[in-house]
């Protein structure tokens, strides 16, 4: 099936007893039994939700994937897969993800003693050399955030393969829409749903999907163990939300395309930042891989100050966290998102105080482009 | 789902007269035949305006069984369309006609929906309706700006004393309609008395002549009285008070015989006024269930609120169904029964200010209002009532505004009366908001 039938029909077969045809939500926690050991598959709400399913069978789909996981956020689902190794083990990340992977890894697991190592991934000859015996994972974002680097997903899967390691891809920033690590060899695909999946800015939500037997085990298993399960409603309004991806994101690219078009030959951008623009340093490999190139535009005004204005004066724009929602977003990495990066390690990345990230979302564009204009003056 | 559990669901014989009511307002019926996900210890939230029909004979089995219980009896329904009807407004409905010991249950989008929807059955160009004087001020604009329209004519006269309908009776009257306690002053109608009266004149009319009573019973819920066993044809609520009890949803329910369904059902397809799901469930999970402990704790402080403003220098009367001094005390003592058998008048108070005259009674009722809006922790000057919060509001002005100020009176208002509905907040907080509001301004 195509893309947006998918999004339409997978996962949601009309409700068995009555026929309803948009799955109901499943708000019970509990479920009674029909005597000690049997049930009709399900005991409680935790581990088991007719709509959580629903919703679980449906990104799975768009994932080209054969298990979806759904957890409560973006972070739970992450946390969830680094039950994948335990103390002692080694991970090698990509050395530009969003602030809150690294405040979980480098602040959080590595007292479990797992071990962390930070790389370049636009170079995958860095990965090559940070593998050591102990390595289970690498754990690539692409396109960066908010760099928007690129990785080399099939390369990167056949580096891991050869060493009988995890790959990770985070494809939160292309939405299945445009990317489908799974396709190009990847082991998992993790999304932050509450961005472009849900796309409305009111559901916090993250989703693992895989194609392997075991590590669906495990991360079910865990799902269940850990209980960072999102609610029935939740999966309801997230399910809502994946019927309209394929609109959705097709306008979000086409908004970039011209807001980054438009952002081209202005004197006050010192740098722009958009795979999608044919000098991007990654234009070739990001058209190999990516069917779009997405809402997100990073661009570097060269000094603090006016970055600061900007962010005061945009009016359609909403100075906030989060990307990905129907409504367009601009944030300031240095001090929101990426927050928890050291100074010195964000300077060497690019994240630097004049570095503005905007979501782009599906308002009339011209609109878009007059609020950037009139915050620039 | 109103299974107690799985097993018992599919026990069609299963007993549960044992029970209390506060029990079995938890369960309902214990049986449905409505949507089988019993073994679902929280029902589901229907979420699909539409149904898939396996088949088209299955689409046409489903479009003759509705409304159309005389042919197809009680059999499960096909659900088509969310309109016509969805799993969770049934089983609320099974739940609520339960709660009231009514045959059946319809519900709408609001009480408004539900009582244009049953006197709507009820009544057809050149009937008449009798009512009582005092009703809640949308009920009066319906019948004042829309049923002369369709020369359906209504008499409202004095039910507190009901020699008063005989002056207003005639061949065409099809409805007696009233609130009790009446909304605002609190006016009780003597349900079996009336009863009395509409069968005596019953007696010589065919049955399609009969007259029908028909009560909103929104102040009291079904904790404080249920009219249909005293002998009214059908109640009516807006569920969006005391039943929903949380204030975040709207709804209305027509409960009645069972005859009634068909035509309640088909009036609510083609006029429109549907309740939507997520209330209906809102309503069925956390409304209904905590029904009971709720009526019991607002009914305990509206006693003590009542009995302390009864004794407040500043205050001129109280209506309070609780009270003995209330001049309708004896025959709410005689109606207002909670599922336990004890006295129980309900959660709203209606009470005014003294005055050297009507205009300064009316400010200081204004004074006393305002001081709560912006002082009070515990009150909100807000409409609605049955709500977790103590709202406050002036009905001359607000609920009621639809009455013109000549006609107060006549409608028993008071124009500086006050409305208190009692929500759930520690008693002596509201009594000390009251006792502050009161002692804020001098006379």
């Amino acid at each position: 099936m195509g893309f947006a039938t998918d999004a339409i029909h997978a996962g949601q077969h009309p409700d068995l007893e009555t026929g309803a045809v948009i799955t109901p939500i499943h708000m019970t926690t509990t479920y009674a039994q029909e005597e000690l050991g049997k049930n009709k598959g399900y005991a409680y709400g935790r581990t088991s939700n007719l709509t959580r399913q629903s919703l679980e069978a449906n990104v799975a789909a768009l994932e080209k994937g054969k298990y979806g996981i759904a957890f409560s956020s973006g972070i739970a689902a992450i946390n969830a897969l680094m039950s994948l190794v335990k103390a002692g083990d080694h991970i090698v990340v990509s050395d530009n993800v969003y602030g809150g992977v690294y405040r979980l890894f480098e602040n959080f697991l590595s007292d479990y003693s797992l071990e962390f190592s930070w790389v370049n991934m636009n170079n995958l000859q860095n990965v090559v050399d940070a593998v050591k015996p102990n390595t289970k994972i690498v754990y690539a974002e692409t396109p960066t955030n908010p760099m928007l680097t690129i990785t080399d997903i099939s390369e990167l899967a056949k580096i891991c393969k050869e060493r009988n390691l995890i790959s990770i891809v985070d494809n939160t920033f292309m939405s299945p829409y445009f990317q489908n690590p799974l396709l190009l060899g990847a082991d998992i695909v993790v999304h932050s749903s509450t961005k472009y999946l849900n796309g409305h800015s009111d559901v916090i939500g993250g989703m693992v999907v895989t194609n392997s037997d075991t590590i669906h085990k495990r991360i079910r298993f865990v799902q269940n163990a850990a209980g960072a399960i999102p609610s029935p409603f939740d999966c309801w309004l997230t399910l809502r939300a994946t019927k309209t991806l394929a609109v959705r994101m097709k306008q979000h690219n086409e908004n970039a395309i011209k807001i980054a078009e438009y952002f081209r030959d202005k004197e006050y951008i010192q740098k722009i930042y958009y795979p999608g623009l044919s000098d991007h340093p990654d234009h070739e490999l990001a058209k190999k891989q990516m069917s779009g190139f997405g809402g997100m535009i990073s661009v570097d005004l060269g000094d603090a100050e006016k970055a600061k204005n900007f962010l005061k004066n945009v009016k359609i724009f909403t100075l906030a966290e989060s990307l990905g929602g129907v409504e367009s977003l601009v944030c300031h990495p240095a001090t929101m998102t990426h927050a928890s990066v050291p100074k010195v390690e964000r300077e060497r990345l690019g994240i630097t105080d004049s570095l503005v990230r905007l979501s782009v979302g599906i308002e009339d564009v011209e609109d878009l482009i007059l609020d950037i204009e009139n915050a620039m003056k | 789902m109103s299974s107690k559990n799985n097993n018992k669901s599919k026990d069609t014989d299963f007993d549960n007269s044992k029970y209390s009511m506060d029990t079995k307002v938890i369960y309902g019926k214990n049986i449905s035949n409505k949507w089988d996900y019993a073994h679902h210890v929280t029902a589901p939230i229907s979420s699909s305006t539409t149904f898939r029909l396996d088949s088209v004979e299955r689409g046409a089995h489903g479009f003759m069984q509705f409304a159309n219980s005389k042919e197809f009896g009680d059999e499960s329904p096909i659900f088509i369309y969310d309109r016509l009807g969805e799993p969770n407004k049934d089983l609320l409905e099974e739940n609520l006609a339960f709660v009231e010991n009514g045959e059946m249950a319809v519900t709408f989008a609001t009480g408004m929906g539900a009582i244009s929807a049953v006197l709507g059955i009820l009544c057809k160009t050149g009937d008449e309706i009798i009512t009582h004087a005092t009703l809640y001020g949308c009920t009066i604009s319906l019948f004042n700006n829309w049923y002369p329209r369709y020369d359906i004519k209504v008499h409202a006269v004095d039910l507190t004393n009901l020699e008063n309908i005989h002056t207003v009776l005639t061949e065409k009257t099809k409805v007696v309609y009233f609130e009790s306690p009446a909304n605002p002053n609190m006016d009780i109608i003597d349900i079996q008395e009336l009863k009395k009266v509409v069968d005596e004149i019953n007696k010589n009319r065919t049955n399609e002549n009969k007259i029908q009573i028909v009560i909103d019973n929104t102040f009291a819920t079904p904790f404080c009285q249920r009219p249909l066993e005293f002998g009214a044809d059908f109640v009516i609520h807006s569920l969006t008070k005391g039943i929903g009890g949380f204030g975040t949803d709207m709804g209305g329910v027509v409960i009645g015989r069972k005859e009634y369904r068909d035509l309640l059902l088909l009036y609510r397809k083609d006029f429109g006024a549907v309740l939507n799901t997520k209330s209906a469930w809102a309503i069925l999970t956390y409304g209904l269930p905590t029904l009971g402990l709720r009526q019991r704790q607002q009914i305990d402080s509206a006693m003590k609120i009542a009995q302390f403003l009864e004794n407040h220098p500043k205050i001129s009367f109280v209506n309070y169904p609780g009270l003995e001094s209330y001049k309708h005390y004896e025959t709410a003592k005689k109606q207002m029964i909670d599922f336990n058998g004890n006295f129980a008048p309900g959660s709203l108070i209606y009470f005014a200010l003294k005055g050297k005259d009507a205009a300064e009674c009316k400010l200081n009722g204004s004074k006393f209002m305002n001081y709560v809006a912006d002082n009070a922790y515990t009150m909100t000057l807000a409409v609605s009532l049955g709500h977790t919060r103590t709202l406050i509001e002036h009905p001359a002005s607000m609920t009621h505004s639809v009455v013109p100020p000549d006609e107060l009176e006549k409608r028993g208002l008071d124009a500086g009366g006050v409305r208190l509905a009692i929500g759930l907040e520690s008693t002596n907080d509201i009594l000390m908001d009251i006792e502050d509001s009161l002692n804020s301004f001098d006379k």
